[in-house]
């Protein structure tokens, strides 16, 4: 029962996408089958170089750069959106996979849940 | 009655880019169900939508939408959860 | 092919009331899921949805009192009801133990909802047979 986390919002301006990543990493430290897809403007999560000290935030590349090890299986980013922000693969997190998140993608997962 | 693929629960209006997300990704066995502002999106799914579309009557009598069932099957709060039990996945979008 | 066995629900709710249709959705269609012979196994709120635990909510007298909706729909059926930790401090909902560990002015978590953390979502995801989110519409 794999389950996928949708974040499409971006980082820093609301909390969706952090609490998404709480659920992802709950369900990885339960030893649930979880991957995380980024689509819309919340490909803009896996920017390199994000400083987010500058608004008092907790930056999360460190979190994502740890997710295999936490035990999340994938980090999936739209490809097109990742067009979209400008996002070329240099400028993407290590370990990022592109996929086109198209109904296919979808079935792949029992559960698909949104943190709101 | 056939089984559904996925129930897509959309709450959203049609402005919102999650609503044509949820089109794009809704396949022919599943079934979109419109609430609460994603009931003003109505003909937009059902020109869109390769599989059922459904809208829930309370939400669409709140907001004075009124449709021919044509359109969509209109349904109430004991259909919602009986969709939820004949579908493989609920997505709530 | 009709199957008419009960099941049993998680409902995750994130949508706040008096910003979200959220607690009204989630309510009519737990009721709806009791009156059809289901279970609701618990109901966990997650992200702003932690504010329907609030016992301060004083909307005006012509308008549903969301929070005292839910618990007493909560307490009539012995439905346990979760706010989520990590949401629920970041937006000041308390109950007396973290009132004490945080040397806090007050506590304000309304019975019969506890808080506690995202282990709680991932219990239902595995137990219920089906998990229905609620989102706010923004």
């Amino acid at each position: 029962m794999s389950t996928l986390i949708v974040i499409d919002q971006p980082p820093y301006g609301s909390w969706a996408g952090r609490e998404a990543l709480d659920m992802a990493f709950s369900l990885a430290a339960f030893d649930q089958p979880v991957s995380l897809l980024f689509c819309g403007a919340g490909v803009n999560w896996l920017r390199k170089g994000q400083e987010p000290g500058t608004i008092r935030q907790k930056s999360v590349e460190k979190n994502l750069a740890a997710a295999p090890i936490f035990g999340v299986e994938a980090l999936l980013a739209d490809g097109d959106d990742c067009k979209r922000y400008g996002l070329e693969a240099e400028q993407l997190l290590d370990g990022v996979t592109l996929v086109q998140a198209d109904s296919q993608l979808f079935t792949n997962y029992s559960h698909t849940a949104f943190a709101g | 009655m056939t089984e559904i693929q996925t129930l897509h629960i959309l709450n959203k209006s049609p402005e919102h880019p999650r609503f044509a997300r949820c089109l794009s990704i809704a396949g022919p066995a599943d079934t979109i169900l419109l609430i609460e502002n994603g009931v003003l999106g109505l003909g937009a799914a059902s020109d869109r939508a390769s599989g059922k579309v459904m809208v829930l009557a309370p939400d669409m009598a709140a907001r004075g939408v009124n449709s021919s069932a044509e359109l969509a099957e209109i349904i109430d709060y004991e259909r919602m959860v009986e969709l939820t039990t004949r579908a493989q996945q609920v997505i709530s979008w | 092919m009709q199957d008419s066995s009960p099941f049993s629900f998680t409902l995750v709710i994130t949508g706040a009331p008096y910003s979200s249709q959220a607690p009204q959705s989630a309510l009519s269609f737990a009721e709806a899921a009791i009156r059809a012979g289901h279970r609701v196994d618990r109901v966990f709120l997650y992200g702003d949805g932690v504010q329907l635990a609030s016992a301060l909510a004083s909307p005006p007298s012509d308008e549903p009192q969301w929070p005292r909706e839910w618990s007493t729909f909560l307490e009539e059926h012995g439905i346990p009801g979760v706010a989520c930790i990590a949401s629920a401090l970041r937006r000041g909902l308390v109950d007396e133990g973290e009132q004490k560990r945080y040397e806090l002015p007050a506590s304000n978590l309304r019975a019969p909802f506890t808080i506690a953390g995202l282990g709680e979502w991932v219990e239902g995801r595995m137990s219920s047979s089906r998990t229905v989110y609620f989102h706010g519409s923004d």
